[in-house]
């Protein structure tokens, strides 16, 4: 018998700069500071994520089973590097996010003041 | 700068985890610096922040579960230094509100109040006379704005019934001077002031009289708009309300319950006062705003050569009067400031106390961790990671302490308020507000830094080495060191808050010795001030008194009753200073002797209990068409009459109706009329019926206790004219209390931190040496062994505690030296080195260590050499 997938409605809604991380380990593993330069870019530079504040994210994301250090890393690097990347609950975290700000960005589509200006 | 530096912030952090931040933040910087040098700036701004939050975070988050698992310490150490950093930041609150608040005034520092001042005839705050005020506006060039008051009782008629209210009378110019504006209707024009007669005077001149209301008076009417434009009926006349002031105006104090317009010229016309307003009655209270721009000097040098010009003009009245401008704030807190200064250091003392004890522990404690410290620093922790945890300790030592020291100030403010002597100006601003719960904050900081974090950090520095050798001792010398200074220091300010309480009890109870001259006990006052408007006349007025005084002389247990203008020890009253001279002998100069003159009943001195030196006292014979007589007290008799019988003699009174001669048929002895502080002063007594007043003060003498008869004597008053209410009834020790109330509270004050601040030292004590023998315990045994009696190891113990207490004593003096210079003004018949009160002081000390050192003393005596050298 499969594994039930675990709910993970109790870490909805995903603090932002949670969000952005798993944004940025959503197309494959990355290291911590490749994900401060890929939130970085992807937000224009306005979201950034320091050294301390990113691995101490990053061992809280560990803990609470989103990332899991991955083994797979390109063979030319260093090897200190620690890569992550999302594990099953992850993924389906960011798949419930995403869709409840969907949800959301739907309802303020259809609300009446903001298509005025839309 | 390199980023490695800053790792130390996050030394919670795994070694790896640190490795890649260190790696990540160097890469970010190599980045920034080939983008430039702002980009570098913020970049290292960036990382510094990151750091600091993550790292503090943290320590902090470790700090909080680790209290939360062993709560002992920390909870213990902030309620100790709550408590302390409340009870200063309580007084502080008093403090910052009396003291240190502008006034709220616009531009308080321009306000000055203005005295007229005789060095000559030694008198050096006296209120300015009508006519001084009248040319010092006409003329000054000193003030952009003066006015001048007096304030009055009067009778507030009702439907309901009447109140005794305290007006204010002032000059034009009075609102404008301090610059607030009412919270309704308006204040007056320059119009109003007009021909505005005073309330006694019971007459209108030219227009209608009008009111501004105390925003209390206000509240007590109902508190309605509807108020302005109505009218209040007021010694005998219709007063219009024309504004509401607001609550925190409060000129000349919180008992101003209105204010009206008073023309100085207007109220002083007709043929009595042919020289106008006259010069020589000082009764005025006069503020001034100081021309923009001008300092205090030069506007009292300005105001001097105007008095100079007056004293050549008017010598007669002026000579020798100069004047002298005091800040209104210095002037309203003049009383209080020793008080609450003094009471504030005893506090303070307290803090420190509470400080050196929580320090004592703090020092027990991290010299306990000190192995544990050792043993983690051997195994590789760093030592900056231990001072962290300990900075993170602190810190929530300094926030749990900060939190209960503002909870408790915040009940403890209102405490204060409701039990400091009502004669504090100001009590009406305190509150817990924003400066008070920063200097709260900064209080707890400060205590936290030095009774947590600072003897943490030096007692937790041991060699490695010696600390983990086997059997060391696990108190170091060094942390043993530290707690004996700190209880030497504990000592040091027991003895001075001890010897300050001793000095304030002693010179308490020298007040309360003091001899007023008269019998205090059974005696009941009453204060009566009948309708001008209705008592106008001798006759009226005598006829009152003398219904009134018959009427209650048939209470049940009234022995006898009588009346005078002005009661010994009590500051209620209208006084007269007065010029006399001898028949036939007026000095030629301007200095002429002065004396108290006062109004009194037949019966008065018996009543008083104030015996008779010589003659008689006034008896119904002597009425308003009879031979003008006087009773004098012996100062009087002496001045005037130095190794002669004035029975008989004749002395010249310029009083009411110009200088009269007026025969001496009386000698009482010296009161002290001016509190117990005060030395007896020439008195004059001249019978109410050839000078009827009308306000009084009715004395009962009675032979049961004089609060029973309170009720019925108020009654049987208001049998006599039930629109007349009697003001205030009270005993005269109530009076005598009264006058001591600011001596009690500062003595009781500094007693309290005294014996508090006793029992803090002995906790030390015995804190200290209950640690030192479970230390010594192995020690101790070896000496049993070896031939040491119990008594021997007792006698250690106590002598060591005994040594503490001679060294502290000794440090104390120097200090109670520093204190004596402030507590001197506060002390009556006392000096600052009473030798009692430095014996007894010792003595208590002496006493509390000792005790405090027993129970470890009696417990090293039986320790067990056999048991405590097995371990």
């Amino acid at each position: 018998m499969p594994d039930r997938p675990a709910s993970v409605a109790h870490l909805l809604p995903l603090k932002p700069k949670v969000l952005h991380v798993l944004l940025a380990l959503a197309d494959g593993p990355r290291h911590g500071y490749s994900i401060m330069q890929e939130v970085a870019a992807r937000t224009d530079g306005r979201v950034r994520i320091w050294p301390a504040a990113m691995y101490g994210l990053l061992r809280e994301l560990e803990d609470g089973d989103l990332i899991v250090e991955s083994e797979k890393r390109p063979e030319e690097d260093d090897e200190r590097r620690r890569y992550f990347a999302l594990t099953a609950t992850g993924k389906r975290a960011l798949g419930e996010e995403v869709r409840r700000l969907e949800a959301i960005v739907d309802l303020a589509r259809a609300s009446r003041a903001l298509r005025g200006r839309a | 700068m390199r980023y490695r530096n800053l790792l130390w912030l996050l030394s919670g952090r795994e070694r790896s985890e640190r490795q890649a931040i260190n790696d990540d933040a160097e890469l970010l910087l190599d980045a920034a610096r080939a983008r430039g040098g702002f980009a570098v700036i913020r970049t290292w701004a960036a990382l510094i922040w990151d750091v600091a939050v993550h790292g503090a975070a943290q320590d902090l988050a470790r700090a909080a579960r680790s209290l939360v698992r062993a709560p002992g310490f920390a909870i213990t150490a902030s309620l100790l230094l709550g408590v302390g950093v409340a009870a200063s930041a309580t007084l502080f609150a008093l403090i910052y509100a009396v003291i240190l608040k502008p006034l709220p005034y616009d531009k308080p520092e321009e306000l000055m109040a203005v005295w007229e001042t005789n060095v000559a005839q030694n008198r050096l705050r006296e209120g300015p006379s009508p006519g001084d005020v009248n040319d010092w506006v006409a003329n000054n060039d000193a003030f952009a704005t003066l006015t001048a008051w007096w304030t009055a009782q009067a009778t507030l008629r009702g439907r309901d019934g009447s109140m005794p209210v305290t007006g204010v009378q002032v000059t034009r110019g009075f609102f404008e001077v301090f610059g607030r504006q009412p919270i309704l209707g308006r204040t007056f024009a320059g119009g109003d002031y007009a021909g505005a007669l005073s309330i006694p005077s019971g007459r209108t001149g030219g227009s209608e009289p009008l009111v501004v209301l105390s925003h209390r008076l206000w509240q007590t009417l109902g508190a309605d708009r509807s108020l302005i434009g109505a009218t209040l009926f007021m010694e005998g006349r219709n007063w219009r309300v024309v504004g509401v002031m607001p609550a925190d105006f409060a000129i000349p104090d919180l008992d101003a319950a209105f204010w009206t317009p008073w023309d100085i010229e207007a109220s002083y016309r007709g043929p009595r006062f042919a020289d106008g307003p006259p010069r020589e009655a000082r009764f005025l209270s006069a503020v001034g705003r100081l021309k923009p721009g001008l300092s205090r000097e030069a506007a009292a040098d300005r105001m001097r050569v105007l008095a100079a010009r007056f004293a050549a003009d008017f010598p007669r009245t002026n000579a020798d009067w100069s004047v002298e401008l005091v800040p209104l704030h210095d002037e309203l807190i003049r009383a209080s400031r020793t008080e609450l200064l003094l009471v504030f250091g005893a506090v303070f003392g307290l803090l420190l106390l509470v400080c050196a004890n929580v320090a004592s522990l703090s020092v027990a404690r991290s010299a306990a961790r000190a192995r544990e410290h050792a043993i983690r620093l051997a195994l590789g922790a760093g030592s900056g990671r231990l001072v962290r945890e300990h900075l993170a300790d602190s810190g929530l030592v300094a926030v749990l302490t900060a939190a209960v020291a503002i909870m408790i100030t915040a009940s403890s403010v209102g405490l204060v308020v409701r039990f400091a002597p009502a004669d504090i100006p100001r009590l009406n601003e305190v509150a817990l507000e924003g400066w008070v719960i920063v200097f709260a904050i900064a209080a707890a900081l400060f205590a936290t830094t030095v009774a947590v974090l600072i003897p943490g950090l030096r007692a937790g520095a041991a060699p490695i080495a010696s600390t983990l050798k086997d059997g060391a001792p696990v108190s170091g010398h060094r942390a043993g060191r530290i707690r004996r200074a700190l209880v030497v220091a504990e000592i040091a300010v027991t003895v001075i808050l001890l010897v300050g309480a001793g000095l304030l009890a002693r010179s308490f109870a020298g007040l309360q010795r003091v001899d007023p001259g008269f019998d205090v006990r059974n005696l009941l006052v009453l204060r009566i001030a009948p309708d001008v408007t209705r008592y106008r006349g001798a006759d009226l007025v005598n006829g009152y008194y003398s219904r009134v005084l018959e009427s209650i002389r048939e209470v049940p247990g009234v022995a006898s009753v009588a009346a005078v203008t002005v009661l010994p020890m009590s500051t209620i009253g209208s006084d007269f200073y007065r010029p006399y001279w001898l028949e036939g002998a007026r000095p030629a100069g301007n200095v002429m002797p002065q004396a108290n003159v006062r109004m009194a009943s037949p019966g008065y001195f018996t009543t008083l209990g104030l015996p008779l030196v010589a003659g008689r006292e006034f008896s119904l014979q002597d009425r308003i068409d009879s031979r003008r007589v006087i009773v004098i007290n012996e100062s009087l008799a002496r001045a005037a009459w130095p190794g002669q019988d004035p029975i008989g003699r004749s002395l010249i009174l310029d009083y009411q109706g110009g200088p009269t001669a007026r025969e001496v048929v009386g000698i009482v002895r010296d009161a002290r009329y001016d509190g117990p502080r005060s030395n007896p002063a020439p008195e004059i007594f001249i019978p109410h019926a050839q000078n009827p007043y009308l306000v009084m003060n009715v004395l009962v003498r009675t032979t049961v206790d004089p609060a029973s008869i309170a009720v019925p004597a108020r009654a049987r008053a208001a049998m006599v004219d039930p629109d007349q209410p009697v003001h205030s009834v009270t005993t005269m020790e109530q009076l005598l209390g009264d006058a001591l109330q600011q001596d009690r509270f500062a003595m009781l004050f500094v007693a309290l931190f005294a014996i508090a601040g006793l029992a803090t030292a002995a906790t030390g004590i015995y804190a200290l040496l209950a640690y030192t023998v479970a230390q010594r315990r192995r020690e101790i045994a070896v000496r049993m062994a070896i031939g040491a009696s119990a008594a021997s190891v007792a006698r250690l113990v106590i002598m060591e505690s005994m040594a503490l207490a001679v060294l502290g004593c000794l440090v104390g003096a120097a200090g109670v030296a520093g204190m004596s210079r402030v507590v001197q003004s506060m002390l009556f018949g006392v000096a600052p080195q009473d030798p009692l009160t430095l014996v007894a002081t010792a003595a208590v000390l002496f006493v509390a260590v000792l005790a405090a050192s027993w129970l470890p003393a009696r417990r090293a005596a039986r320790i067990n050499p056999v048991a405590a050298m097995r371990i």
